[in-house]
Order: C-alpha cells, then sequence, then structure tokens
C-alpha cells in the first residue's frame, strides 16, 4: 500500500485552494505554505541585497535611499506580518502534532492571526516614529 | 512512497526545531535591527558599527544557518505536495543541499567581511 494508515493524507497542490469543506487546520495549512514560500523569496532577496554592504557605504546608502519608496515600504509591512503570521501559526501547527489544539483548529488560528496584526501593527507604528 | 518514508521523523524534527529557533531570534533580529536603534539600521555606518560586537556576528551567524536550513526544509515539504517520485526527490535534495550551502557559505563571508571593516 503506498499510503499507510495513519500516515498524512496525500494531498495534490491544487487542494490548497479548494475551500469545499475546509476546515480551520486547513487554512492554517494554507496560510502556512503562501507566508512560508514568500519568505524563502525574501530570505534570497536580503541576502542578495545585503551583498551591497561589501561594495562600500555609496552601494548601500543609495540602495538604502530606493529603499524608502512607498512599494518596498509597503513590501517591508507584509514580510513582518507573514513572519509573525508564520510563526505564531507555525506554533499553532507544532502543538497539533502533539494532540493540543486539535478539536479548535479554528479558534486557535485566529487568536494566532489576531497575535500576529497586534504585535505587527505595534512594530509598524514604532518604525513609522507614532509610538515612541 | 508515502509522506513518512520522504520526510522521517529526523527531517520533521530539525524543521520544527529549526523553525522554533528563527522565530525567537528573528523576534530579537527585529527588535535590536530596527526598534532598539533609533529608527532603525539604515546606513552602512550603523550596520558596520553593529557588526563590531562579536556576539552579533555569532548571533547572525547563527540565525543565517537555521533560517536557511528551515526555509529549504519548508521547501521539500511543499514540493512533497505534488507527490515526486523518489528519483526526483533525490535531484531536487541535491539541489537544496548545494543551494543551502552556498547561502551559508556566501552569508559567512559576508558577515565576516563586514565585521573586519574598522
Amino acid at each position: 500500500m503506498d499510503n499507510l494508515p495513519g500516515s498524512p493524507a496525500r494531498r495534490g497542490w491544487l487542494q490548497w485552494i479548494d475551500p469545499r469543506g475546509k476546515q480551520g487546520g486547513g487554512w492554517g495549512f494554507l496560510i502556512n505554505r503562501l507566508a512560508g514560500l514568500g519568505l524563502t523569496f525574501y530570505l534570497f532577496l536580503h541576502l542578495m541585497v545585503l551583498g551591497k554592504l561589501a561594495n562600500g557605504p555609496e552601494s548601500y546608502d543609495g540602495f538604502v535611499k530606493l529603499a524608502h519608496h512607498p512599494v518596498v515600504v509597503a513590501g517591508e509591512v507584509l514580510v513582518v506580518l507573514a513572519v509573525l503570521l508564520h510563526g505564531f501559526n507555525g506554533i499553532r501547527i507544532l502543538l497539533t502534532s502533539f494532540g493540543i489544539g486539535v478539536a479548535r483548529q479554528r479558534l486557535w488560528l485566529v487568536l494566532a492571526g489576531v497575535l500576529a496584526l497586534g504585535i505587527g501593527l505595534f512594530f509598524i507604528l514604532r518604525m513609522a516614529g507614532v509610538l515612541s | 512512497m508515502n509522506r513518512r518514508k520522504q520526510e522521517n521523523t529526523w527531517i520533521w524534527f530539525i524543521k520544527q526545531a529549526s523553525g522554533g529557533l528563527v522565530f525567537l531570534v528573528i523576534l530579537v533580529h527585529l527588535v535590536v535591527n530596527h526598534l532598539v536603534a533609533a529608527g532603525g539600521l539604515l546606513t552602512y555606518s550603523d550596520v558596520i558599527r553593529y557588526f563590531s560586537h562579536p556576539w552579533v556576528v555569532v548571533m547572525e551567524i547563527f540565525f543565517l544557518i537555521v533560517v536557511v536550513g528551515h526555509s529549504l526544509l519548508g521547501l521539500r515539504s511543499i514540493l512533497l505536495d505534488f507527490n515526486p517520485t523518489a528519483a526526483f526527490l533525490r535531484v531536487t535534495d541535491f539541489v537544496f543541499v548545494i543551494l543551502g550551502s552556498a547561502a551559508v557559505l556566501y552569508g559567512v563571508w559576508l558577515a565576516l567581511t563586514i565585521a573586519s571593516v574598522v
């Protein structure tokens, strides 16, 4: 038998976006996949951009000036929110592996989202100088 | 091949443990880089000053290793959703090892280069 009893069901990637019958855990799975993909892309982009530090102050400071563009700032806000959501949702998923919170996955997912939004908002407002 | 054979207990454990460590260190990374430093570490000289502390270099290199490992293990998990054949998985595993090693070597070189600027 290809898939042993008790092992995770085979999931084709199209099932990621199929809303039919998807419960809290399914949405949490999808959110973590999408946030993880985005963060992996950002990680390698971040590493490449930081390479400008090896070229001296003109190269790096010139880039930082460009990074003040509203589109880049909006991207950074998304990265912070994705980190927090992926982190808190990841902890939730780990806990379900140990049988914790399995029956209330939607509640724990909402809690992870609220924590990510709350901390993210505080962080963004601090960065913007609105909070001291 | 079933998923538990493709992602054995060790790979699962490393992915979870590195995820926990990444989350812990990334919070320190975000707070130190963007909140403790007024307005964030924005200029070249800010970054050079930050990397002049040896513990920062150690923390950032540790962060680099766990975050690269976690991200590539996560990509591998996503790949498993496509039900790859064992032969295809062997090739992608090799690519991930090369990509991860290259990213870590490059990052360590960069961190040490920045730290060596007086």
